[in-house]
């Protein structure tokens, strides 16, 4: 589904990504980590096509990304890490917004749908400047989810939300991947790559350190939070 | 946190937002195009000086910095959402109140002492620099350079703290603020009669500069300003708003229009932003009418001009501001989730400004009625859709999605400045020769569309610095 080749992004004479390549197969719940900083949201919007790669290239789901970049963004649902929903609509008027430009049929049934299982059905009319964050949120992930896509690309999945959601969430996404579908998401939070991730990257610096499965990282008897932290601060010293 | 300390950091932040977009040297060489600009466009005073006393140029100079301070005033203090201003939310210290043990008051108040110290940098001592420098060419005194500073200074000053206060009102109550409105314009006329500078007290100064009309003008300065502060009403966003439904039916109505979604958003975001009346009356119908005042002065000196031409061409330009408006509270990163090219953004952006392009289309219609310019309101008419459209493209094509912020890098409003002037200069001209001329401005249809098609595609490839 998704396949990054010596990906690279500067930002003037900052290097955010520095050549890292990985795949995710279809089926797969992959999770990047990092420390902030690490390069994890300018990946995701590399593999999106919100930023173009300084040099390198990414395939998802079978589309050149710089080539057909809009392309790209049809096929998946995207939840950036800073919930952006515009203003002044409301939560309800913003995902019959997204319904509209993604030309989805049965609108109020889909609505309905994520009003429900991420309760907040009460905020529906709601403008979305005056949403909490936590609702924002919600709202960010039922805009994804919206098109039902094959492939969701998350920033920080649980970001603001409260644990009883959090919970909602994941049972979801493993759902969701149980079923078919294909999750990239990037996290801090470790718990959580533990908890529901088949497979992990590590970014520091730009740099992927490692990628592969989540249980051989954190290895025999070590918590994926110690061999994280060995890595981390072996690439730190070197 | 002291206010020397809240003022110093709200300077930085104004500098650091808009050098983080187009870099410092680009920022820093916006008020030395304004002088370079002030200086070759004084140069040229000599040639009109038979027909257009200096001190009646005065008078527009003036009015054009009292409008200038309208303006930023409208800009900046768009009644209770002033705390958004241009970068909706990313005003941080705007919204210190929250965090720090700063009250509201003191912040606006801040605000309004660093927006005027910030504009005073920007345009007005280098347009006094500008005149200074040109000075001794034209045959003045270059010592008339300080008294020009002060006096564009008190006049900007003075519409900046009268829009403040308007728009405070505004936030308050509309009756309150429609009330002073009738009581300042009363005012206003009755002294009218005396003549230019009582009216006008910088204009006073500048003839003799004294105590008298010094101490007026700071005394209009400083009432409205100290009464804005006080009255000063901050509506945070944790005011919950509900709505009904009002994007579907919006959405289908405009179905036939093509890029539906984009105008029924455009039309919410302008409605329920609250300084959604208070946009049209601060931001345009005012600055309009200074505009009108400022041409009736001047159509007693040049003969053959006429009056409603040059208004239409005016308002072509004032109304491009209207793209400022759809742009404000919008931003890609609402659409880079989404399947959507930045052109169908501003397609959809130039469909809602066609729509909104009939108040103007409805004020020119009123002024050639009241005017008695019925007999050139078609020239009038071509000159004010083709100024519009072409001000419109040129505005796109340099500035994408944020004209907010990019015209104030010194080479994009370079540009923006080498685009309109000549075109707008040209077409003014020739209408003094024969209003029909006006029908030639049709012309600017052409380059308007190349100019729209290449910043489709431009900002395509454009990706904000740093983010």
């Amino acid at each position: 589904m998704i396949e990054a080749n010596d990906l690279t992004k500067e930002y003037g004479s900052v290097t955010a990504v520095n050549g890292v390549s990985f795949s995710v197969a279809e089926g797969e719940l992959f999770g990047l980590l990092g420390p902030n900083g690490s390069g994890k949201t300018t990946t995701i919007r590399m593999l999106t096509g919100q930023v173009r790669p300084t040099s390198g290239s990414a395939r998802v789901m079978g589309l050149d990304v710089a080539k057909d970049p809009v392309g790209v963004r049809r096929l998946v649902g995207i939840i950036p890490e800073q919930e952006t929903p515009p203003s002044f609509l409301t939560a309800e008027e913003y995902l019959h917004f997204v319904a509209g430009i993604r030309n989805l049929d049965s609108v109020d049934e889909r609505c309905d749908r994520w009003f429900d299982l991420l309760e907040f059905r009460d905020k529906r009319d709601v403008l979305c400047k005056d949403l909490s964050r936590g609702t924002r949120q919600k709202l960010m992930f039922a805009q994804a989810f919206l098109h039902e896509p094959r492939l969701a690309l998350i920033d920080e999945p649980l970001i603001n939300l409260d644990p009883i959601v959090q919970r909602t969430v994941k049972d979801f996404l493993q759902g969701y991947v149980r079923d078919g579908g294909t999750i990239f998401l990037s996290t801090h939070i470790l718990d959580i790559a533990e908890e529901i991730c088949d497979r992990v990257g590590v970014l520091h610096n730009g740099r992927l350190l490692y990628c592969g499965q989540t249980e051989e990282l954190a290895g025999s008897g070590c918590s994926l939070e110690d061999s994280f932290l060995d890595l981390v601060r072996g690439d730190a010293g070197a | 946190m002291p206010v020397p300390d809240l003022f110093f950091a709200m300077m930085k932040e104004e500098w650091r937002i808009h050098s983080t977009i187009f870099g410092s040297a680009g920022f820093a060489l916006f008020p030395v195009v304004v002088a370079i600009f002030a200086f070759a466009g004084l140069l040229t005073l000599p040639l009109f000086s038979d027909t257009l006393p200096y001190t009646t140029m005065a008078i527009l100079a003036l009015l054009l910095f009292l409008l200038a301070g309208v303006m930023v005033g409208s800009f900046g203090t768009m009644g209770r959402e002033f705390m958004n201003r241009r970068f909706g939310q990313a005003s941080l210290i705007a919204y210190a109140s929250r965090s720090l043990p700063v009250s509201e008051r003191r912040i606006f108040a801040t605000f309004l002492v660093k927006d005027t110290v910030y504009y005073i940098l920007l345009y007005v001592l280098p347009f006094a620099a500008g005149f200074t420098a040109a000075a001794p060419f034209i045959s003045l005194d270059p010592g008339l350079g300080l008294l020009a500073f002060i006096s564009l200074a008190l006049a900007f000053l003075m519409g900046l703290a009268a829009v403040c206060l308007l728009s405070t009102l505004y936030a308050r109550s509309v009756r309150l603020l429609a009330g002073t409105v009738v009581i300042l314009a009363i005012a206003g006329l009755s002294a009218l009669r005396l003549g230019a500078a009582p009216v006008l007290p910088p204009y006073a100064f500048l003839l003799d500069p004294s105590p008298g009309p010094l101490a007026l003008s700071l005394i209009l300065i400083l009432v409205p300003a100290a009464a804005s502060v006080l009255l000063v009403t901050v509506d945070y966003p944790d005011r919950t708003k509900r709505f009904t439904n009002r994007f579907d039916p919006l959405a289908e109505r405009l179905r036939s229009l093509g890029s539906a979604h984009f105008i029924a958003k455009d039309a919410l975001d302008l409605l329920r932003s609250e300084g959604g009346a208070g946009k049209v009356v601060f931001s345009f119908l005012l600055p309009l009418g200074l505009v009108w005042v400022c041409l009736r002065i001047l159509i007693r000196f040049i003969p053959g001009i006429d009056l409603l031409i040059v208004f239409a061409v005016l308002l072509g330009v004032l109304s491009a501001t209207i793209y400022n408006w759809l742009t404000e509270f919008d931003s890609f990163s609402v659409y880079a989730v989404l399947p959507v090219e930045v052109s169908e953004v501003i397609d959809g952006k130039l469909k809602s400004y066609a729509l909104l392009n009939l108040l103007p289309v409805t004020v020119l219609v009123l002024a050639a009625a009241t005017s008695g310019g019925a007999g050139t309101f078609l020239p009038a008419l071509a000159a004010f859709l083709s100024v519009s459209a072409y001000t419109l493209a040129v505005t796109v094509y340099l500035t994408g999605l944020y004209p907010n912020v990019m015209l104030y890098s010194a080479g994009v409003f370079l540009r923006y400045v080498l685009a309109t002037s000549p075109v707008l200069l040209l077409l003014i001209f020739a209408s003094i020769l024969d209003p029909r001329y006006a029908f030639a401005s049709l012309l600017l249809m052409l380059p308007a569309a190349l100019l729209l098609a290449r910043g489709r595609t431009r900002w395509r490839a454009w990706e904000m610095p740093g983010y």
